[in-house]
């Protein structure tokens, strides 16, 4: 069994990734793109359930078929394929025949939501790190005979 | 000698770790597409730790009462939050009393309780 602080380090690392694409993205929002260039495009980082840590074979020789406890992983990044924000304006040297300027295609709103809730995972797990650390204090101390 | 209660909190305490593995699991995998959240029944789970019990007891179960949601992901964030809250002070109670216990034991075991 993978113990339990690999799996709150893989999630800490994973979130840690999220929060990186959603900080590129937001950076981004307000690229543009010169005609017949491929304007900027949303950043998604796509989790997989992975096992982690060391080789779970304890040598305690009980087969645990929870021996196989994953943790998780960046499977990779997908881009969105939302249609990139056009504004109107003529007068930029970037606009297109029609007078449209290719932006982004990069919701602010829609990654402050993910923003939010990869926050909330990342918490969630310090938050487990933080018990897992005072449950061990305790039975170390609870080891200590005087 | 066999001293009970050394068995049977060390049986909890096992079971206990293993469930917070678990629910550590569930939280990592809270935005994994697909993910099933999973737990052990500790009354089973505890039973073949002691070897009373079927040893595939132990083998953890996906929880089947959430809401699934489109990504097929149904962990709910709160509840494996109460779960990890309570089975921490579970633990902690475990090793509290097996730390009374153990003092017990080895005031038992002096010959002469003033000491000298």
């Amino acid at each position: 069994m993978a113990d339990i602080f690999s799996i709150v380090g893989s999630s800490l690392d994973a979130q840690g990734s999220r929060m990186d694409a959603i900080a590129s993205n937001l950076a981004n929002a307000d690229s543009i793109a010169a005609p017949g260039t491929a304007p900027y495009r949303a950043h998604e980082v796509v989790f997989e359930a992975a096992p982690v840590g060391p080789t779970s074979d304890d040598g305690t020789g009980s087969s645990d078929p929870a021996a196989n406890d994953p943790g998780v992983q960046v499977l990779g990044t997908v881009l969105s394929n939302a249609p990139p924000n056009m504004t109107y304006d003529p007068n930029s040297p970037y606009a297109n025949a029609q007078g449209y300027v290719t932006g982004s295609n990069v919701s602010s709103v829609s990654q402050m939501v993910d923003l939010i809730d990869s926050s909330n995972s990342y918490s969630a797990s310090v938050a487990v790190l933080q018990q897992a650390d005072r449950v061990d204090q305790q039975i170390l101390s609870s080891f200590q005979v005087s | 000698m066999q001293i009970g209660f050394l068995n049977l909190y060390g049986g909890v305490l096992n079971v206990r770790q293993e469930r917070a593995s678990l629910i550590a699991d569930n939280i990592a995998n809270a935005d994994t597409p697909g993910y099933k959240a999973q737990d052990v029944q500790f009354q089973q789970a505890l039973a073949a730790q002691l070897g009373d019990g079927p040893a595939s007891g132990s083998a953890p179960l996906f929880r089947a009462s959430d809401t699934v949601s489109l990504d097929g992901n149904d962990v709910s964030m709160d509840s494996e939050r109460v779960e990890a809250a309570q089975n921490a002070d579970q633990t902690e109670a475990a090793a509290t009393f097996l730390h009374q216990s153990t003092a017990d034991l080895i005031t038992a075991l002096h010959p002469n309780p003033a000491g000298n």
